[in-house]
C-alpha cells in the first residue's frame, strides 16, 4: 500500500499541475478587480479578497507541480516561477493587512500597485512560457537573407532551416527534449536521446530518424500542427550530415555532381512568381473578353497576374484582336505571334509590353525597322525571330538586350561574322543560327529509307 | 458557382440527388447545424460544384506541351541504353538465383528450366560528353546523346502488355480511367482553340506487334472534349471532318446555327452540361475543317527539313511522317501528342527485328529533338520516347546466339526524355550488373507521371477530379516528383 501511493502520487501531482493553465485566470480577475477598488478608495470586500488570496495560492501550488514537469527550466520559467510565487506571497501579505486594519491606507495601495505589477510580469512570463518568446512580438516582415553567392553550408543554409522549423522549441528557454539547436556545439552534443547528430552517419542521426517518421507518429519533427520540412529541406540536412556534418564546408568546395549542389542551388533560386508580384491586377473577366478563338490568354500559374498570349492566324486576318492586348499590356510576360504577317501597329503593341520575358517572332514578315522597337524590352529572356528578314543591323538591337539569354535566329539576311561577334560579346548568350552543318550532313547520309533502295 | 445557381433555380431538373439533400438541409435546422459543425459538409457535395477554376497551372511551368513517342510492344533495353558487358562474359550461363530471387515471370518462360544470359549481338559505345552508352541500332539518337536524358531504372508492376500500355497511359493497369493527354488537357485547357488539345498518331512497324485500342487516349470520366483524336494518315485525317459533295462552306455555318439553337432550347430544358459540350464541339470541328488540312499538309516544308527526319516522312503514315506532324501540331499549340510506333515485341529473331524497328524511329525521333531546338521548342516541349516495360536478360526458348528473343521484363527498362524542363545530358538511375533490377534511383510509373506533371506546372496530388464520390488522379495515391530530373 505504501508502494503504490508512492507511485501514484507524482501521478496525482502531474494532474494537479495541469489545471494551472485554467485556475490561474481567476486570481488575476479576482485580484485586479481587489486593486481596483482599493486604489479607487473603495472598501474591498472580504470575501472577494478571501477568494483571490485562495485561488492565488492554489495556482502557485499548481504552477509548482506543472513546471517539475519540464526537467530543464529555461530562464522563462525561472522568472515566472519566483514572480509567480511571489505574487501569491504578496498576495496572502495584503490579506493578512487587510485583517490588522491599518489606519494608514497608504501601505496598502503601495502594496496593491506592486501587485499589479508582479501580476502583469508573471503573465507575461507565463504566456511566453506557453505560446513562445515572440509570440507578442510586433509582426515583421518575414524576409528571409539572402543567402550569399558562395554560402558556408551549416552556417547559411542549415541553420537557417533549423531556425525557420526548430529554434522555437529548442531555444535556451525552451529546451524541449533537452535539446538545443541554436549552435552546431549543441546539436552534437544532443538531447535526451542523444545522437541527433552523427556526422556522416545521417541513417543513424535522430534528428534525420524523426524527420521521415509519418506525420502522425508522436515522434515526428516538427510535431502535430506545425509546419513539417519539406523534401529538400530534409535532403540538405541529410547530406550535409552525411558529409561530415561540417562547419567550415563551402558550396564551392563540393564536387558538382554531389546532390547538395543542385539542393543548395535550388533553395538560392528566388522563387520565379516573386519577380510578378507587382504587376497590375487583372480580372477574369478581362481575360475572358480578350480571349477568342484564336487568341488564347492565359495566367502564368494560378493566382498570378503575369500572362502569356498565343495568337493564331484566323482566316481573315484583322490585327485589332492581338492590338485589344494593350489593357493588359504591362501584365504579358510570354508572347507568342509566330507565324502572323505582323505590321508596324502589332510591333507597336509588343513595345509597350514592357514585362516581356519570352516573345515568338519568328516566321513573320518583320525587319530591322520592326526589331528596333524592341529596344526598350530590358526584360526580354528569348527571342526567336528565325524564318524572317532581320539583318545585321537588328542584331545591333538585339546586342544591347542584356537580359536576354536565347536567341533563335538562323534563316535571317544576317551576314556570319556579325553573328560570330554577337557570340564572342554576348558569352552567357545562346544563339542557336540553326542544325550544326556537320550534323545535317550526317543525317542526309544515312537516311534509313535511301540506304535501303 | 452563381452561374450554375443560376441555372438550377432556372431548371429544376438540374438537381442532382446530392444537391437535392444539400437543398433539403436549409429547411431542416439540425441539418443547417450540422454544416456550421463540419464547415465542408455540403460544400462538395453538389456534384461538380466545387470544381476548382481549371486552364491554368498551379505553378509556372516549364514546359507547356508533350510530345510522346510511345515504342509499343516494349524495346529491349540491353538492345538500346542499358549496356551490359557481363551478359557477353557469361553468355549461356544461367542468370543467377540471387539476382532473380525467384520473382514472377510470364508464363512464355515461367517453365523455362534455363534461363541463359544473352548478351546483345549489336555494339555499343559511349556518346557526347554525357558518355552515354546508346547501342549501334541508334546512329542518329548518339548524335542527340547531350540533348536527352537517358533513365534506365523505370520499373513497373504489370507484366503484359495491356496492363502494362494501359498503365502507363492512365495511371492504372485496368481500364477506364482517363489517359495522361486528357489529364492534362482537363488541366491546362488548349493552347489552341481551332485544334484538339490531345492527338493521337500511329504508325507500324515490320516486327511482331501489339494491339492499340482506343481506350488508352480515352478521356474515362472526364469531360469528352478532353479524349484524345487519332488522325489517321491520307485522304481524311479525322473521319466525316470533310462536308460532303455539294455542301458549300456557308450552308454548312447555316445548319450548325440551326443545330445550335435548337441544343439551346434543348438545354434550357435540360440544363445538360453535355449539351453545352457537344455544340462547342460542333463549333471545334467547324473550325478543324480549316486548321486541320493546314496543319497536315507538309508540302511547305523546307527540302532541308525533309532530309532531316528522311525521306520517309513524306510517306503518310510512317513513324517519320508523324514525326514531323508532331512538331507541326506541337507548333500550333496542340498539348498532348501521341504516337504510338508498333512493333518492338521481340520474343524470337530480336536482332533482326530490332534493327528494322530502328531504322523506322531512330532518324526521325533524333531530328525531331533538333528540329525543337532550333525553334526554341525544347524550352517549352517534353519528348518523351520508351515503351511499357523491358525486357529479360536471358534467352526466351532454345539458347542460340544467332537468333535469340527476349521476353517481358518489368523490373527495369530505360526510356529517353528531352527539353521542356528536364536536364539535357543526364544519365539517371541504375540497374545491377545483370540489368535485372533496379539498384539505383529507381523511377516508377507513377513517379514518371508526377515528374511528367511537375514540368508542367501541375502538382499531381491537386489535380482531381471527383466521380463515383471519390477524388481521382493521374498519379492516384502515389507518385513522387524526381527533383534530380529537373533542370
Amino acid at each position: 500500500m505504501i508502494f503504490e501511493s508512492y507511485i501514484e502520487l507524482p501521478a496525482l501531482v502531474a494532474w494537479v499541475g495541469r489545471w494551472h493553465p485554467l485556475i490561474l485566470h481567476f486570481p488575476i480577475v479576482l485580484l485586479l478587480i481587489g486593486i481596483f477598488l482599493g486604489l479607487t478608495g473603495k472598501k474591498v470586500p472580504k470575501k472577494l479578497l478571501t477568494l483571490a488570496v485562495l485561488t492565488a495560492l492554489i495556482t502557485a501550488i499548481s504552477g509548482f507541480f506543472l513546471g517539475r514537469e519540464s526537467e530543464t527550466k529555461g530562464n522563462l520559467l525561472f522568472w515566472h516561477q519566483w514572480l509567480g510565487g511571489g505574487l501569491a506571497l504578496f498576495a496572502a501579505l495584503w490579506y493578512g493587512l487587510e485583517g490588522l486594519q491599518l489606519k494608514k491606507p497608504i501601505y496598502s495601495k503601495i502594496l496593491q500597485i506592486v501587485l499589479l505589477v508582479l501580476i502583469l510580469f508573471t503573465g507575461h512570463y507565463g504566456g511566453m512560457v506557453t505560446h513562445g518568446e515572440d509570440f507578442l512580438a510586433l509582426p515583421v516582415n518575414k524576409k528571409e537573407e539572402k543567402i550569399p553567392e558562395n554560402p558556408l553550408i551549416y552556417a547559411h543554409v542549415v541553420d537557417r532551416i533549423l531556425e525557420n522549423n526548430c529554434v522555437s522549441c529548442h531555444n535556451a528557454n525552451k529546451q524541449k527534449g533537452q535539446l538545443l539547436m541554436t549552435s552546431l556545439d549543441n546539436l552534437l552534443k544532443g538531447g535526451e536521446v542523444g545522437n541527433t547528430i552523427i556526422p556522416s552517419d545521417a541513417e543513424n542521426s535522430e534528428l534525420i530518424r524523426r524527420l521521415h517518421l509519418p506525420l502522425e507518429d508522436e515522434e515526428h519533427m516538427p510535431p502535430e500542427g506545425k509546419k513539417p520540412l519539406d523534401e529538400r529541406e530534409i535532403k540538405i540536412l541529410e547530406r550535409w550530415i552525411a558529409l561530415g556534418a561540417s562547419d567550415t564546408l563551402r558550396l564551392n568546395q563540393l564536387e558538382d555532381s554531389e546532390p547538395l549542389v543542385a539542393l543548395v542551388k535550388g533553395l538560392m533560386e528566388p522563387d520565379p512568381m516573386e519577380k510578378w508580384k507587382n504587376l497590375p491586377k487583372v480580372a477574369d473577366s478581362t481575360l475572358q473578353n480578350l480571349a477568342s478563338d484564336y487568341l488564347t490568354i492565359n495566367r502564368i500559374a494560378i493566382n498570378s497576374d503575369a500572362l502569356s498570349a498565343a495568337a493564331f492566324l484566323p482566316p481573315e486576318y484583322d490585327p485589332q484582336y492581338i492590338l485589344n492586348l494593350k489593357r493588359v499590356a504591362q501584365n504579358i510576360v510570354e508572347l507568342d505571334l509566330s507565324g502572323l504577317p505582323l505590321g508596324p501597329q502589332e510591333m507597336g503593341l509588343v513595345a509597350q509590353c514592357t514585362n516581356l520575358e519570352w516573345l515568338e517572332l519568328d516566321r513573320t514578315p518583320i525587319t530591322d525597322v520592326e526589331i528596333d522597337t524592341l529596344k526598350n524590352l530590358s526584360k526580354l529572356r528569348l527571342l526567336k525571330v528565325y524564318d524572317t528578314k532581320i539583318g545585321d543591323k537588328g542584331v545591333g538591337v538585339l546586342k544591347e538586350l542584356q537580359s536576354l539569354k536565347s536567341l533563335y535566329l538562323w534563316k535571317t539576311n544576317t551576314s556570319q561574322n556579325v553573328l560570330d561577334d554577337l557570340k564572342s560579346t554576348r558569352t552567357n548568350l545562346i544563339v542557336d543560327d540553326g542544325i550544326d552543318d556537320e550534323v545535317k550532313e550526317f543525317f542526309i547520309k544515312s537516311d534509313s529509307l535511301v540506304e535501303e533502295q | 458557382m452563381m452561374e450554375e445557381d443560376k441555372i438550377k433555380s432556372e431548371n429544376p431538373l438540374k438537381v442532382n440527388r446530392r444537391h437535392f439533400f444539400s437543398q433539403l438541409s436549409v429547411g431542416i435546422g439540425s441539418l443547417a447545424l450540422g454544416s456550421l459543425l463540419i464547415p465542408d459538409l455540403f460544400k462538395n457535395s453538389a456534384g461538380q460544384i466545387a470544381q476548382p477554376t481549371l486552364g491554368i497551372p498551379h505553378f509556372a511551368p516549364k514546359a507547356k506541351r508533350v510530345i510522346y513517342l510511345f515504342q509499343a510492344g516494349a524495346p529491349s533495353q540491353f538492345e538500346t541504353f542499358d549496356y551490359k558487358p557481363i551478359l557477353r562474359e557469361r553468355m549461356g550461363q544461367d542468370l543467377p538465383e540471387s539476382i532473380r530471387k525467384g520473382q514472377r515471370l510470364t508464363n512464355m518462360t515461367a517453365n523455362q528450366d534455363k534461363f541463359p544470359l544473352m548478351p546483345p549481338k549489336v555494339g555499343f559505345q559511349q556518346h557526347g560528353e554525357s558518355r552515354t552508352w546508346i547501342s549501334d541500332f541508334f546512329p542518329h539518337i548518339a548524335k542527340i546523346a547531350d540533348e536527352i536524358t537517358v533513365v534506365r531504372s523505370m520499373h513497373t508492376e504489370a507484366i503484359n502488355h495491356d496492363p502494362a500500355i494501359t498503365f502507363f497511359q492512365t495511371g492504372s493497369q485496368i481500364s477506364g480511367r482517363p489517359s495522361m493527354g486528357s489529364w492534362l488537357s482537363y488541366g491546362l485547357g488548349s493552347e489552341n482553340k481551332n485544334l484538339p488539345s490531345f492527338v493521337v498518331l500511329t504508325s507500324r512497324g515490320k516486327g511482331n506487334s501489339q494491339g492499340l485500342y482506343s481506350k488508352l487516349w480515352s478521356s474515362g470520366f472526364l469531360d469528352s472534349k478532353h479524349q484524345g483524336v487519332l488522325l489517321r494518315s491520307g485522304k481524311d485525317p479525322v473521319l466525316y471532318l470533310n462536308d460532303p459533295e455539294g455542301i458549300s462552306r456557308s450552308d454548312k455555318r447555316h445548319l450548325l446555327d440551326q443545330v445550335s439553337s435548337l441544343n439551346k432550347l434543348h438545354h434550357v430544358e435540360t440544363g445538360d452540361d453535355e449539351i453545352e459540350s457537344r455544340i462547342a464541339q460542333y463549333e471545334m470541328a467547324y473550325r478543324m475543317q480549316m486548321s486541320v488540312p493546314d496543319v497536315m499538309d507538309v508540302s511547305k516544308e523546307p527540302e532541308s527539313i525533309i532530309k532531316l527526319y528522311g525521306e520517309d516522312c513524306q510517306v503518310p503514315g510512317t513513324y517519320a511522317a508523324n514525326a514531323l506532324q508532331a512538331r507541326r501540331l506541337a507548333e500550333n499549340g496542340v498539348r498532348f501528342i501521341q504516337l504510338y510506333h508498333q512493333g518492338w515485341d521481340q520474343h524470337g529473331n530480336l536482332h533482326d527485328e530490332m534493327e528494322g524497328q530502328a531504322k523506322d524511329v531512330d532518324q526521325a525521333s533524333a531530328a525531331l529533338v533538333m528540329d525543337l531546338k532550333q525553334r526554341g521548342m525544347l524550352e517549352d516541349t517534353l519528348v518523351i520516347w520508351g515503351g511499357e516495360f523491358g525486357r529479360g536478360n536471358y534467352c526466351q526458348g532454345k539458347f542460340d546466339p544467332n537468333n535469340y528473343g527476349r521476353d517481358h521484363h518489368p523490373r527495369a527498362f530505360s526510356i529517353w526524355m528531352a527539353g521542356g524542363g528536364i536536364k539535357p545530358g543526364l544519365n539517371y538511375g541504375q540497374t545491377d550488373e545483370f540489368g535485372y533490377n533496379v539498384v539505383e534511383n529507381p523511377v516508377h510509373i507513377n513517379d514518371f507521371h508526377a515528374t511528367l506533371m511537375h514540368t508542367l506546372g501541375l502538382d499531381h496530388e491537386q489535380l482531381t477530379y471527383k466521380y463515383q464520390g471519390r477524388r481521382f488522379r493521374l498519379t492516384d495515391v502515389a507518385g513522387n516528383v524526381i527533383k534530380d530530373l529537373l533542370a
